[in-house]
């Protein structure tokens, strides 16, 4: 006997007396923890079996002229969110009370006296709103953003969706567009029963054969299903009242999930008192006005006489309205998630995802009038596919796709590992919170929005036919930047998606017109994870087609179906190929000069772990100093206004990049340029477009070099690594945009029931 | 389909891993979850960790040995702090466990020891076990346990829990002790127990923070677990008002860079603070020799600012202790 087979023999016997025993090795001790746990599919769920649940639109609507005065209903019980009907009936009415610069403290919390009841804690004052007050985290430039329009919602237990919003959909279910009679997306449910032309009826559950979540397993916007996307346009800023709606008692919870909240738009260039800051997290009856100025990065500097006649936004009547800025900077694709300190990857799993599409003269979401692509000197709107129904914002032929891997108990309850130190995975993939399902589309061009919102799990998209040939695509957006020239796929550098970390999205276009009707396609993950902490490596399509990967997350997850053709209709979108290098540009990007890369500050970010041992938490090394945990009082880096900076990311293990963990890192508030990766260029659908997320560590590079230019708004802001569990466990980073006239640094809230008070800082003094 | 492990245990753990279909979620991280093990305090008095430590508390949690010469001391002093600011809260609202990683070693006496050095506080024990218990709690937390020859490489990190609440976080003993301190009594505060009633200070009020140098971020972050500035002597260290004036400028470097090495040398003035202060090492924090300087710049300039604030008391010198 060796005595490899001697160590396993004593180990088993140990095991099976033990539990779960530590084994020696050499090395280290391993307590294995199971990676993936087996969500069952009761009830005979199959796959592609349902249809995709299209998201609802969140479409801004205008400030009332004078407010009711009401209230958020407050719930009977300690449990639970209030009643469905009176909360409908509230988040319906237009908004109730006025927006102010600085926080409301002076209207009080109608749920404090069922809190005090409740929780037993003497609680007599709750001011309304849960922003901190005073000038800190007023609104910076008020009056010169004030708002031009609102959403509002409430986070909520999840419930059956009653058609709230139905008159808000701007598509307004009508005929001749995909969401009207007709329609591919009339009917909600697979075959022709259910709701039409409504989302009344909509239940939250993964699959229609699955078991509804219970209020306590799934907490989301609304509460309701579909997924909420934010409709929003340039030049016209725009308030989003997030109102916590969740129950009062801190175990109604489901077993995973926090009640108190902090939403962040990302990359949303928004200033400090609306980004989300972690620690500014708000209460249950509470809300927080979160102020979005909708400018472009920029509106400082450039175009400021409003000459440029590209940059506009949409006026709604068919026109442009110009506004100031960089258009070069062009954001479209954004998603909104929760930020709150030490439970984000609790809370952004259970449902506190939802995404925004952001319009503008030359993103218009509509084709086939004034398009770029038949006289690019007169005509700026680059028609991505859209549909033709509205002057801005057709969802028809652009679908938001958000991936996020989950996990439900033996109950088909959702369930998350709280203690899952190397990053939850899901064994389930859904797609707009739907398991496997199919999407069906007409044989033409297509936008999809294609959104990572998982906690730990990387993709690598394929998109493949039934018997496994790669269908070709482009991408024409990367972090929700328009790329300068839309990128092929499949390329010399990569036949599919590029591996994609949490928060990133990639916007690709896909043309249908080849395929028959009845023809099946299909979205493939081809990143296999062994743990949280990184992607391992590929499955080989084959492998991944006939699932024999110990990975479940690895395999088809996204049907589409091809439909027939309108009769009559024409594809009036532009067509990416016409973007590739070489020929048409679609947005130019904002580029540093040598002279600016040459005299820019550099900074080196070191990801991993301090001290170079695996067993440390993880940390950020800042300038080779020693890591540090997150301590959100601490401010590390300081850029100065309009400052170009180049950030130096470096994963922590020097030289084994491809044995270390992987770092998907988010800068918020600026986008970036890639300067190089180990010293070399970026890939081809980096260099074409700007990020905010930048991937490191395992299957990507060892290192990366971003170029910045800070500017506009002053605050404190978040760094930190956008693997959801990992950003749980203390990797985050605090650095304020600077006015270099006045530097000035923000203390940390501390928020509780009765008001947001403040800690003592480093001084002495205090 | 089989799932696979790491270890050279593939059958074994794989057996683990298909037997992964959670129970319902509502009972999840209660008695089903964490191991009812027997611990030993260090008084000798044996509980079971569950019932007896975890169980319907609030709880902070930490994993040290006492053989350790530089983090777990510091960490011990830095979670003193949070003690003393929880006053009499401590062993009733609130518990703190220390859990020793080296049993071997850490018998209940040299833990008893080990705390009166730090001159730990009532309602914080110190725990420890068999190896293969304690390495079972960590997993339990989500933390990876080290095997006896890699205590150094230990994960430090300090979870805060309200078990009942099933609310769990982690965060670092060098957080603010205001902060750790106010997430014991706020979010996981059982109910009835919490300070939401109390009056507090408004963020309206918050004043900006004047500028602070990479020095006094250090101080703060480190040496204010055991040390003062025109604070006068703690338990834990001396105060430091007019050190720079009292060591020479080469020995105070020293000291603060290499303290282990001094130790070791013996050099006289540090057996001289060793006996006062029971013993208790300074650790050594790896610093480089411009953040040494730039400790030392802070603590001159402290001290200047210092007798500046008794010659003449500024409202807020009066105001009094912080109240949190």
């Amino acid at each position: 006997m060796t005595a490899r087979s001697t160590v396993r023999r004593i180990a088993l016997l140990t095991c099976t007396t033990l539990g779960w025993f530590a084994v020696s090795t050499p090395a280290q001790a391993q307590v294995e923890q199971p990676v993936f746990t087996r969500s069952p599919l009761l009830n005979g769920a199959t796959p592609f079996s349902q249809k995709l649940l299209i998201y609802e639109e969140m479409a801004p609507q205008d400030l009332p002229t004078t407010y009711a005065n009401t209230r958020l209903p407050v719930p009977v019980g300690c449990d639970a969110s209030p009643g469905n009907a009176a909360l409908d009936i509230f988040l319906k009415s237009p908004l109730s009370l006025a927006p102010k610069e600085q926080a409301n403290e002076f209207v009080q919390n109608p749920w404090r006296v069922k809190i005090a009841e409740c929780l037993n804690n003497g609680l007599t004052q709750s001011p309304i709103e849960g922003r901190p007050p005073g000038q800190y985290f007023a609104h910076q430039r008020w009056d010169e953003f004030y708002p031009g329009a609102y959403v509002q919602s409430a986070t909520a237990g999840a419930r059956t969706n009653t058609g709230m919003r139905d008159s808000q959909q701007r598509h307004g279910f009508a005929a001749g567009t995909e969401f009207g009679p007709g329609g591919l997306y009339y009917n909600v449910l697979a075959g022709s029963t259910g709701p039409q032309g409504t989302a009344a009826g909509i239940k939250p559950r993964l699959h229609p054969r699955l078991p509804v979540q219970h209020a306590s397993s799934v907490w989301t916007f609304d509460g309701t299903f579909p997924g909420k996307l934010i409709m929003a346009r340039y030049g016209e800023p725009l308030l989003f009242r997030h109102y916590n709606a969740l129950p009062i008692s801190a175990t109604a919870n489901g077993g995973f999930g926090v009640n108190t909240l902090s939403t962040h738009l990302h990359n949303g260039h928004n200033p400090a008192e609306s980004d989300g800051f972690p620690g500014a997290y708000f209460y249950p009856g509470q809300y927080y006005d979160y102020r979005y100025p909708m400018i472009l990065s920029a509106n400082d500097r450039v175009n400021t006489d409003y000459s440029n006649w590209r940059t506009t936004t949409p006026d709604g009547y068919g026109g442009d309205t110009k506004i100031k800025g960089d258009y070069r900077e062009t954001l479209s694709t954004l998603w909104f998630h929760d930020h709150r300190i030490d439970h984000t990857g609790e809370n952004v799993y259970k449902g506190m995802v939802g995404m925004m599409n952001v319009y503008s003269g030359v993103d218009r979401g509509r084709e086939g009038r004034n398009c770029h692509y038949t006289n690019p000197a007169i005509y700026h709107n680059l028609c991505m596919p859209s549909g033709t129904h509205l002057d801005w914002g057709n969802r028809d032929y652009d679908v938001n796709l958000s991936i996020a891997d989950k996990a439900w108990d033996a109950n088909g309850q959702l369930f998350y590992n709280l203690f899952a130190i190397d990053g939850f995975l899901g064994d389930r993939i859904t797609v707009n919170w739907a398991w496997m399902p199919f999407l069906e589309v007409r044989p033409r061009r297509y936008r999809f929005r294609v959104l990572n919102a998982s906690m730990s799990r990387l993709y690598k998209i394929a998109l493949v036919t039934g018997t496994g040939k790669r269908v070709p695509f482009h991408m024409v957006a990367n972090d929700g930047n328009i790329m300068e020239h839309a990128v092929a796929f499949p390329n010399v550098q990569a036949q599919d998606l590029p591996l994609q970390s949490i928060g990133e999205r990639f916007d690709i276009v896909v043309d249908f017109r080849a395929f028959a009707t009845g023809t099946k396609l299909y979205f493939v993950n081809l990143a296999e994870h062994e743990d949280g902490s990184r992607a391992k490596q590929y499955a080989s399509l084959s492998d991944a087609l006939a699932g024999k990967s110990d990975d479940p997350g690895v395999g088809k997850f996204l049907e589409f179906r091809v439909a027939a053709a309108v009769p009559g209709a024409q594809d009036l979108s532009m067509n990416p190929a016409d973007y590739v290098e070489g020929k048409l540009k679609m947005i130019p990007r904002a580029t540093f000069t040598p002279a600016e890369l040459a005299g820019a500050r550099v900074r080196k970010f070191q990801f991993g772990h301090s001290g170079g041992s695996d067993e440390k938490p993880w940390t950020i090394q800042t300038d080779d100093g020693k890591g540090l945990s997150v301590d959100l009082k601490r401010v590390s880096a300081v850029p100065s206004m309009g400052a170009v900076e180049i950030w130096h990311l470096t994963n922590g293990n020097d030289g084994e990049s491809q044995s270390s963990w992987a770092h998907p890192v988010h800068i918020h508030f600026e986008e970036g340029q890639i300067l190089s990766r180990d010293g070399a260029p970026p890939p081809v659908w980096e260099k074409w477009a700007r990020k905010d997320m930048y991937n490191i560590g395992r299957l990507f590079s060892n290192d990366v070099k971003v170029a910045l230019r800070f500017g506009d708004f002053l605050g404190s802001y978040v760094e930190h690594c956008h693997n959801t569990q990992h950003e749980d466990f203390a990797m985050m980073l605090r650095f304020d945009v600077k006015n270099p006239a006045d530097p000035m640094l923000i203390r940390t809230p501390l928020p509780g029931w009765n008001g947001v008070s403040y800690a003592a800082s480093y001084l002495l003094s205090e | 389909m089989p799932l696979r492990a790491k270890a050279p245990l593939a059958a074994l753990f794989a057996a683990f891993l298909l037997a992964g279909t959670p129970g319902s979620a509502q009972q999840s991280w209660h008695k089903a979850y964490f191991p009812n093990v027997e611990l030993v305090t260090q008084d000798g008095k044996k509980v079971r960790f569950y019932d007896n430590v975890i169980r319907g508390k609030v709880v902070a949690i930490n994993f040290i040995y006492t053989k350790c010469p530089d983090v777990c001391p510091l960490d011990t002093a830095a979670l003193r702090r949070v003690q003393k600011l929880l006053g009499p809260r401590m062993g009733r609202d609130v518990h703190f466990y220390s859990i020793s990683l080296d049993p071997k070693n850490d018998t209940p006496a040299a833990l008893k020891k080990y705390m009166k050095t730090f001159d730990v506080g009532p309602g914080w024990t110190f725990l420890t076990g068999r190896p293969q218990d304690l390495a079972l709690i960590q997993s339990k937390f989500g933390i990876k346990p080290v095997s006896a020859g890699m205590l150094t490489a230990h994960d430090t990190r300090y979870v805060l829990g309200n078990e009942s609440m099933a609310r769990w976080l982690k965060r670092t003993p060098h957080d603010n002790p205001h902060v750790l301190a106010h997430i014991l009594t706020s979010d996981l505060a059982k109910p009835g127990t919490n300070r939401d009633a109390q009056p507090r200070r408004s963020y309206a009020e918050a004043t900006r923070v004047e500028g602070i140098t990479d020095g006094a971020k250090l101080f703060m972050s480190r040496c204010s677990a055991c040390h003062t500035v025109g604070g006068g002597d703690s338990k834990l260290g001396p105060d430091l008002a007019g050190v720079v004036e009292r060591r020479p400028p080469a020995w105070l470097h020293r000291w603060i860079k290499e303290p282990d090495r001094m130790m070791t040398e013996k050099d006289p003035a540090v057996m001289a603070m060793m006996a006062k202060y029971r013993g208790l090492p300074m650790p050594n924090l790896k610093l480089s020799n411009a953040n040494v300087a730039e400790v030392i710049d802070y603590l001159a300039d402290e001290t200047k600012r210092h007798r500046v604030s008794l010659a003449k008391p500024t409202p807020k010198q009066v105001a009094g202790a912080h109240r949190h």
